[in-house]
């Protein structure tokens, strides 16, 4: 009997073993070209500026905002919550570390999407999951929600709908009765690996 | 096998037993990309019902509102089909192994009564934990170990370390 | 294939309360048919008489941490699809005494109460029915909790993280411990005086 239980502990430790002895090449495969192709053309890796602010109004917890602009533009005016990323270190260690973090949608901006369509595609080929890009980036997020344009009046309910969500998410941002041509920063995000209180997502897992 | 003392029914190996029950959890991880669970299903079960009898008690509480009302379905969820899945499984196993029985099994030196006492304040006092921790044993020790969540095995630590001193105190109920 | 199954779309979700049921089965079986609807076995473990609950739960816990890294090393499952639960210092760490407190006084914990009550066992139901009481208690006190609740966020960090090495590595100690506590729990058991259940 206890012989019986040796062999099969020293299965198990050896099994285990094996795990810590295997390269670890293997793992780091870059994702299939064809695969590569086929996300590229999808365009689902596109959230417009409304959805993004609704989320973050939200405090949506498996939101990840990724700032690609340069640090000095960062400091000045950011999404809150959002982290900054250069894309020269991009693909270093903690950044990937960062982007590996499960559960989390990492959305991309930059002033436009030229940055955040290359920072997609370098990931994407590290297999990062879940990166989608803010389209039209802090420029378009700018036009849009803190300069709502006039509705015509043959407007429809969506159309209505949406232009007082973006006058409410304009308070969000700025507070009420400020003139749009300054911004003012919600909080000076820092640049740390920031992991923000979240609540608890609908009822997901746990027992 | 072994043969347990008095009723002539069977206990699998714990060892075999465990294997079971690891593949199982993997297998769960491989499907449906989640671990086991049991306490969410009761969780779902009160916000259903509370939201049957009070909805804007519900849409008030910062709490069932995360998993009930509005479009909600709490009791369309996984874990309560998983939840069925085990009174399922654990009736074939009793039939297996004959240990179908309608009984209050407790020490013979305590009564049924303080036995049904303890069990229900025993659940009250768990139910109440496994929120706060988000998860159960099964929950968030051990599917939480499984994938090596950090909180998984803190609150399983916290789980058995207790359980140590207490069973010591109402050890009169046991043995 | 590449799992998750359900998150990577090659099945329609709609399989995912079926599979739900098969699993929960398997968990229900190999739960009674080890001997976990009787909560005086399960209490076993904390007297040094039977220590069961030690043994299946840390071999399904080696195997499964064993298990999943080997498919994740075939790439046969995507680890960042996986729910990994968040961790909260504080509530992991109340929460987690609480349950201790319950289990010993009840000798269950939600899951083996299911099987108890499945083979007839009354403690088991009325242990299940107790945690309603428990869960209604605890939402409808929700808004006193909730600082508490929310506080010591680590977002889903992994342990092995916390200590600053590899999962692989961590997996192996937790083999090796496990291995030496079954070891541990077969002298402790010649040991202690049997009791009858």
């Amino acid at each position: 009997m206890e012989r019986k239980y040796t062999i099969l502990a020293i299965l198990l430790i050896v099994l285990a073993l094996g795990l810590v002895i295997l390269p670890k090449e293997k793992r780091q495969k870059e994702i299939d070209p064809k695969l590569l192709l086929s996300a590229v053309i999808e365009n689902s890796r596109y959230l417009s500026v409304d959805e993004v602010t609704h989320r973050i109004i939200e405090n949506d917890p498996t939101l990840m905002l990724i700032d690609l602009r340069p640090g000095d533009q960062f400091k000045q005016f950011a999404l809150s919550g959002a982290i900054n990323i250069q894309t020269d270190s991009l693909l270093s260690a903690s950044t990937l570390e960062l982007l590996n973090q499960p559960g989390k949608d990492k959305i991309w901006y930059a002033n436009s999407d030229l940055i955040s369509e290359k920072a997609w595609l370098i990931a994407t080929r590290h297999s990062v999951n879940r990166i989608y890009i803010m389209k039209g980036g802090m420029n378009e997020w700018f036009n849009t929600i803190i300069k709502p344009g006039d509705v015509s009046n043959t407007a429809s309910s969506a159309d209505l709908d949406r232009l007082s969500f973006r006058n409410a998410a304009r308070r969000y941002f700025i507070g009420a009765g400020q003139t749009p041509e300054m911004p003012i920063a919600k909080k000076t995000p820092e640049k740390v690996n920031f992991i923000r209180k979240a609540p608890e997502a609908t009822s997901g897992g746990g027992c | 096998m072994k043969k347990s003392k008095y009723d002539g029914s069977f206990y699998l190996n714990p060892y075999l037993g465990g294997a079971i029950l690891g593949t199982v959890l993997l297998l769960s991880f491989y499907l449906s990309g989640r671990g086991l669970g049991a306490s969410g299903a009761v969780k779902n079960t009160v916000a259903a019902t509370v939201n049957i009898i009070a909805p804007q008690h519900v849409e008030q509480s910062a709490y069932y509102s995360q998993f009930a009302g509005g479009d909600k379905k709490p009791m369309s969820n996984w874990l309560i089909y998983e939840v069925l899945g085990v009174l399922a499984g654990a009736f074939i196993s009793g039939i297996v192994f004959n240990r179908l029985k309608l009984k209050v099994e407790h020490s013979p030196k305590i009564t049924s009564r303080r036995r049904l006492l303890f069990a229900l304040a025993g659940g009250l006092v768990f139910g109440f934990g496994a929120q706060l921790a988000r998860g159960c044993t099964s929950g968030a020790a051990l599917s939480g170990m499984a994938v090596l969540s950090l909180g998984g095995y803190i609150t399983m630590v916290a789980i058995f370390g207790t359980a140590f001193v207490v069973a010591w105190i109402f050890r009169k109920n046991w043995i | 294939m590449i799992g998750p199954i359900i998150s990577s779309g090659i099945v329609s979700p709609a399989w995912d309360p079926i599979f739900a049921v098969i699993l929960g089965m398997g968990f229900g079986f190999a739960l009674e048919s080890s001997g976990f609807s009787s909560s005086r076995k399960i209490i076993g473990t904390f007297f040094g008489y039977d220590f069961v609950v030690v043994k299946v739960f840390f071999t399904a816990a080696i195997v499964a941490s064993v298990g999943l890294l080997y498919l994740n090393y075939f790439g046969l499952v995507d680890f960042s699809q996986l729910y990994i639960q968040p961790t909260f210092l504080t509530s992991a760490i109340v929460g987690g005494v609480i349950m201790g407190i319950g289990f010993a006084m009840a000798g269950f914990c939600p899951g083996t109460s299911l099987c108890a009550a499945a083979v007839g066992r009354i403690d088991g139901l009325v242990f299940f029915g107790g945690m309603f009481i428990g869960v209604f208690i605890f939402s409808e006190s929700f808004s006193f909790i909730e600082n508490m609740f929310y506080s010591g966020s680590q977002g889903a960090k992994m342990i092995n993280t916390a200590f600053g090495i590899s999962p692989e590595l961590f997996t192996l100690f937790l083999v090796l411990a496990a291995v030496g506590m079954f070891f541990g729990a077969a002298w402790v058991q010649k040991k202690v005086k049997k009791v009858e259940y």
